[in-house]
């Protein structure tokens, strides 16, 4: 569909966002303001045997500068307590903070961080996954089993979490199985990479403190802070400005107390902007690299009958929100097919590497990339079309899935058909293109949330919310949900949000969720207030509540529009002067499984709503250098209903570029040491336009219960898991040969053209 | 530090003489001392409003083609794309609109990079650069100027003024092609250029470099054995296997010396066949990359 | 190492949109940092310092250049447009009208470069094809939308105008 051909989208930071007015945070300035830089570690793994700060602080105009010694003494991290704001001991990786100075200019401020001393013995980086789990392996926390441990988090020496997922017996339906397939995937590491680089500003009034910050989770920021800095949550205040992108990279606190701490120390607002290089190396947020083994069986007909698998997660140095990653690779690894036997092992383990995080669907393209090029694998193994494959042992409405969840009213066979039927599946293509097809899918999360809504006495009306606008345009949605309740037109709508002293608590913009919870919630304390104009209007028009309805601005009876009062006038004559609402999200039912067992459940071990997806990409490779291309990508998503056509069409579109950087073109690359050799925009390569495939998106829109507002599910991830499979079995169906390594460059689609080994760190 | 902006030669080779240093668009002295590969230098001299050396001046012999003129406009001047074609094709892959807006030739040649992407193409044309200084103006050949990577043999006070390309024989054309892992924004992973006269219908004269594979621009030797031949595959196979032996790429996190040494074979294979093209009257446009589809296939 | 008190400051005149500012700057200052903390406009970003993602770009003499990576004091007496120069008063460009109805801009980090490269591509060719487009702006990266409604917007805008 053309975009002319969609409803109108209005975003109400739209005008904000193309005339240069809209603030980021790095466009902040406050009166007095210092400029803040962090010194690094920049070894991976070492123990520190001198930190003298003293020559530093006695620069002139350098105002504070911070070391642990500085700080709460504050182990934090949800799953276990293994992070603290700065080095203590030993330092753990190339971007852990070692101290920060506030300064009145970048070049005092540099002049400082030269000025510290910090001496260390290096100790042998702990890098590779396979040597870090092995026994007697040297561990990158030492003393983990004396950090508290929350949730259920099984963990044991560099296995950070522990998760499995079992069902019916795997061996023994393997041993009986007509074919088995085996297969060995590794995928690199690679960055959320907005746009925006992070930035915060910090000031203190009296004991309070404001926090201007690049978050995608304004509240989690907010508790970091109170945590880290033992503070009451009601004085501190964080406030995301306009948000350039997050990806997840952004999802949480990461460096607000570092800041507030500084602010304090200093007297003065200080305010930290990051260099692409930092952005590169310091975030606990990275997607993090695997080692996937997976073993299938499938029987006569060509039905799988069961599946093992092994993987591991490079955690790097700290659990970020990284608790529940095994978790969810694991799902992925047994993915959206019908598989009666499933045993599947899948750990995180600490390394001297960066440490992951939460990026657009974590583990996903990863565990897709590699269960897609198995399950193509498979086909070819049994002589199958990998559509009629999928065809055969995908989940559809009633079955039960690997986990043992049955399936309401799901549309992944329609994806299917849809995205194949588009791309043309089946017709001739020239000798250096192919298609590949990939299935995908990814779950929605319950998660509390509140908003407030207020109709002033003039009629206007305010919608608060918890919910942040990463740039998704699902905040911008929020205010046509609520318009629709009222009965009003969305521009008379304002919207307060990434304000944590305004807004009730909610996740913010990470997992999907804006729409799916505050979304609700929104709905919900829009509601409240419809409710109490419909009161006021029985009362002017002498008639029942029930039969008033709410449209155009006013409130009429049912059946006789004519008989109506204007919203504004009933606004005024609320005896309180303003009409206010506030909700949460109503918790929703997680689906029921049976006859499976999942170790390390992190809130996994079924997936609400889930959301399912079909891509079928045509790619072009030259095969003299092994260069490939994406020509076309043909995308099928069921995501519920969509209630933002433009948006939604926007999140497929941004998702798939994505998958395509992450398929060809972005990987870390590591240094021996387990420094990033590529932490730039020029050697870590973003697409560009001229990249840019021609993308042809398909809705499945099923209403599903038991979901978010009208039905809808999630959608701002999904788009980003079933790319990465793609490419690599139209790579594979065009060379004639698989690649086993992501990113899928030229160098690695040459060498396994020509069959040649490369030596590769 | 300071900056002068200068309006005329005679300033900037004053300036240089007391020891200032030249910038232009500033691409790579303002970037690199971003990037920590050296600060800046104290006493600055901009040289980009100096008309003389924004010229391009066809000559009986040869055409001069000041220092000073930008990517944006070799890869569209008649002359350059008619004359010069391989030149052209470099300047318009060099990073995005806006630095071949800004970035010159001249600071092309003279930063030294061995992944500069128009070395190759002025090699293989027989380029000379003009280095003007105070004291007088020489023309030295370009493996004279180029004495490793980021290291010019100009002394500190000269300033290229111009590149002296001889005029193009009739019957012949060249190219410059590059690998590409992007359709933009990309930085030579190794590049190659050609330049190709025909005698009738057999090969007369053949010129091969590369870019990224040895310290500095390498000219490929040895092509003699194939002047006198048709240009058929053959041929071409022939030019692909001499440039990959004498490659001497290195391995970084950009490629492999194996994937540098075969994909070197590639490119100059590539651009004979494109130049030979050319040479033939046939009319590729500017890039061959995006024409043709080679490097990061259309 | 500089420090506060040996600074050399230049007496610098800047022409931007039209408006004269005077700023006293370090030679060493590149332009993107004097417009947004001398002259005070933000609409100009910052996201990689070395010619990598185009969020910087302005237009110099109706040229874009990476203001990140150009000097201050090398702007002297030619005119610079910056994102806030870009609508005619309250009436939006074109490009930003149609790029905001037309779901180019997410979260808006990238659109003012965007914008910026995609004016002195249609003022040097009012009528491009698809791919002269994509060449035009293929120094923007864009993480958020894929490209697809910002060619769109972009190739609707060419309509329109020519």
């Amino acid at each position: 569909m053309a975009v002319t051909d969609m409803p109108e989208f209005i975003r109400a930071d739209g005008p904000d966002k193309v005339t240069g007015t809209g603030r980021y945070t790095a466009d902040m300035t406050l009166t007095g303001q210092l400029v803040a830089k962090f010194k690094y570690a920049e070894v991976t793994h070492a123990i520190i045997t001198k930190l003298d700060v003293e020559a530093a602080r006695a620069i002139p105009g350098v105002f504070a500068v911070l070391t642990a010694a500085d700080v709460p003494d504050i182990r934090f991290t949800y799953g276990i307590a293994d992070r603290t704001l700065f080095a203590t001991d030993r330092v753990r990786f190339e971007g852990e903070i070692v101290a920060a100075v506030a300064a009145i200019s970048d070049d005092v401020a540099q002049q400082a961080l030269d000025a510290i001393v910090f001496e260390y013995d290096e100790l042998p980086p702990i890098v590779d996954l396979e040597a870090a789990i092995a026994d007697g392996a040297a561990l990158v926390h030492p003393d983990v089993d004396s950090y508290v441990v929350t949730g259920d988090t099984p963990h044991s020496g560099n296995v950070a979490t522990h998760s499995s997922i079992a069902m019916g017996n795997a061996e023994e339906a393997m041993s009986n199985a007509a074919t088995v397939v085996t297969s060995r995937y590794v995928a690199d590491a690679s960055h959320a990479t907005p746009i925006e680089p992070r930035a915060v500003v910090a000031q203190w009034e009296g004991e309070r403190v404001t926090v201007y910050t690049s978050t995608q989770v304004p509240f989690d920021a907010r508790n970091l802070v109170c945590e880290a800095l033992e503070l009451p949550a009601n004085r501190v205040r964080i406030i995301a400005p306009h948000l350039g992108g997050g990806f997840g990279g952004k999802c949480g606190g990461h460096f607000e107390p570092h800041i507030a701490a500084l602010a304090r120390a200093a007297k003065r607002p200080v305010k930290l902007v990051f260099s692409r290089w930092e952005e590169f190396i310091a975030p606990d947020r990275r997607r993090e690299g695997m080692i996937i083994d997976i073993t299938t069986g499938v029987d006569a007909d060509g039905k799988i009958v069961a599946r093992t698998g092994n993987i591991l997660l490079d955690n790097g140095a700290y659990l970020a929100d990284s608790a529940f990653f095994p978790q969810a690779a694991a799902m992925h690894v047994a993915g959206p097919y019908v598989i009666p036997n499933v045993f599947i092992d899948s750990r995180l383990v600490y390394t001297n590497h960066q440490p992951s995080g939460s990026v657009r669907a974590p583990t996903a393209p990863q565990g897709c990339w590699a269960v897609e090029s198995h399950t193509d694998e498979i086909a070819a193994a049994i002589g199958m079309d990998p559509l009629d494959f999928r065809r055969k042992n995908i989940v559809t409405t009633g079955s039960v899935g690997a986990v043992g969840q049955t399936y309401d009213e799901i549309g992944l066979d329609q994806c299917l058909e849809l995205a194949a039927e588009s791309a043309g599946w089946g017709n001739d293509l020239p000798d250096d293109e192919a298609l590949g097809i990939s299935v995908g899918w990814w779950p929605s999360f319950h998660s509390p949330a509140g908003a407030y809504a207020k109709m002033h006495g003039d009629g206007s009306i305010q919608v608060i919310t918890g919910a942040s606008e990463c740039g998704t345009g699902s905040v911008m949605t929020l205010r046509m949900l609520a318009a629709d309740e009222l009965g009003v037109d969305q521009t008379d709508i304002e919207l307060v949000y990434q304000d944590t002293g305004a807004a009730p608590a909610g996740p913010g913009s990470s997992g999907s969720m804006t729409l799916f919870n505050h979304g609700r919630a929104v709905e919900r304390a829009a509601r409240q207030i419809a409710d109490q104009i419909k009161e006021l209007a029985a009362t002017e028009l002498e008639a029942n509540a029930a039969d008033i309805v709410l449209a155009d601005g006013k409130a009429s009876v049912a059946g006789t529009p004519t008989v109506s009062v204007p919203i504004v006038e009933l606004a005024g004559s609320s005896p309180d002067g303003e009409i206010l609402g506030s909700a949460t999200t109503e918790d929703i039912e997680w689906p029921e499984i049976k006859g499976s067992t999942c170790l390390g459940d992190q809130g996994f071990s079924s997936w609400m709503a889930p959301q399912f997806s079909c891509h079928v990409v045509r790619v072009k490779v030259d095969k003299d250098t092994g260069v490939s291309r994406v020509l076309e990508v043909h995308a099928a998503h069921d995501s519920g209903t969509i209630i933002n056509p433009i948006a939604a069409h926007g999140q497929i579109e941004g998702g798939v570029t994505m998958g395509i950087g992450q398929a060809l073109t972005e990987g870390t690359q590591y240094d021996d040491a387990g420094r990033q050799r590529n932490a730039g925009l020029l050697e870590y390569k973003l697409q560009t336009i001229a990249d840019a495939p021609k993308i042809t998106t398909q809705f499945v829109e099923i209403y599903t219960p038991n979901a978010g507002p009208r039905g809808a599910k999630g959608l701002a991830e999904a788009p980003n898991v079933a790319t990465c499979g793609a490419v690599n079995n139209a790579i594979s169906a065009a060379i004639g040969k698989r690649i086993y390594q992501l990113p899928m460059t030229a160098e690695r689609v040459w060498a396994a053209m020509n069959d040649i080994s490369l030596e590769e760190a | 530090m300071t900056l002068t902006i200068a309006t005329s030669l005679d300033d900037i080779l004053a300036g240089l003489a007391q020891g200032a240093r030249p910038i232009a668009g500033g691409t790579d002295l303002v970037v690199g001392s971003r990037q920590g590969k050296g600060s800046l230098p104290d006493t600055l001299i901009a040289i980009d409003r100096v008309a003389e050396l924004n010229t391009i001046d066809v000559g009986a012999d040869a055409t001069r083609i000041g220092s000073g003129v930008t990517h944006a406009r070799l890869m569209t001047d008649t002359t350059v794309v008619e004359q010069f074609t391989s030149i052209a094709d470099a300047s318009a892959l060099v990073g995005s609109p806006a630095t071949r807006n800004v970035g010159t030739l001249g600071g092309n040649v003279m930063n030294g990079s061995p992944a500069m992407d128009t070395g190759a193409p002025l090699v293989v044309l027989g380029a000379k650069a003009e280095l003007a200084s105070t004291s007088g103006t020489r023309t030295i050949g370009l493996d004279e100027l180029w004495t490793g990577p980021g290291q010019t043999s100009a002394n500190e006070d000269e300033l290229c003024v111009a590149l002296v390309i001889p005029n193009r024989p009739t019957a012949s054309g060249s190219a410059y092609v590059r690998l590409e892992y992007r359709r933009a924004m990309e930085i030579a992973i190794v590049g190659a250029a050609a330049s190709v006269e025909f005698d009738g219908d057999a090969i007369g004269a053949v010129n091969v470099a590369l870019t990224a594979v040895a310290p500095t621009i390498l000219e490929v030797t040895g092509l003699n054995g194939i002047v006198g031949s048709a240009l058929d595959d053959a041929t071409l196979a022939q030019v692909a296997e001499i440039a990959s032996e004498q490659a001497a790429p290195i391995s970084d996190l950009r490629a492999s010396d194996k994937y540098r040494r075969h994909t070197i074979g590639v490119m100059a294979r590539r651009a004979v066949d494109a130049a030979a093209r050319r040479a033939a009257g046939e009319q590729i446009a500017v890039p061959v990359n995006r024409a043709l589809g080679v490097g990061a296939v259309q | 190492m500089s420090t506060p008190s040996n600074r050399t400051l230049n007496a610098v005149e800047l022409q931007v949109n039209g408006v004269a500012y005077p700023v006293a700057i370090e030679t060493s200052r590149n332009l993107s940092g004097v417009l947004r903390d001398e002259v005070g406009l933000t609409g100009t970003k910052e996201g990689c310092d070395d010619c990598e993602c185009g969020a910087c770009m302005v237009l110099l003499d109706g040229q874009p250049i990476n203001s990140c990576s150009y000097l201050a004091v090398q702007a002297q007496g030619r005119e610079i447009t910056t994102i806030e120069g870009l609508a005619d008063g309250d009436d939006l460009h074109p490009l930003q009208r149609n790029i905001l109805a037309m779901g180019g801009v997410q979260c808006g980090f990238c659109t003012p470069g965007m914008l910026m490269s995609a004016t002195a591509l249609l003022e040097r060719n009012p009528t491009p094809t698809e791919d002269e487009i994509k060449i035009g702006l293929s120094g923007n990266l864009c993480r958020c939308t894929g490209y697809a409604k910002i060619l769109d917007s972009v190739a609707a805008t060419a309509v329109e105008i020519s």
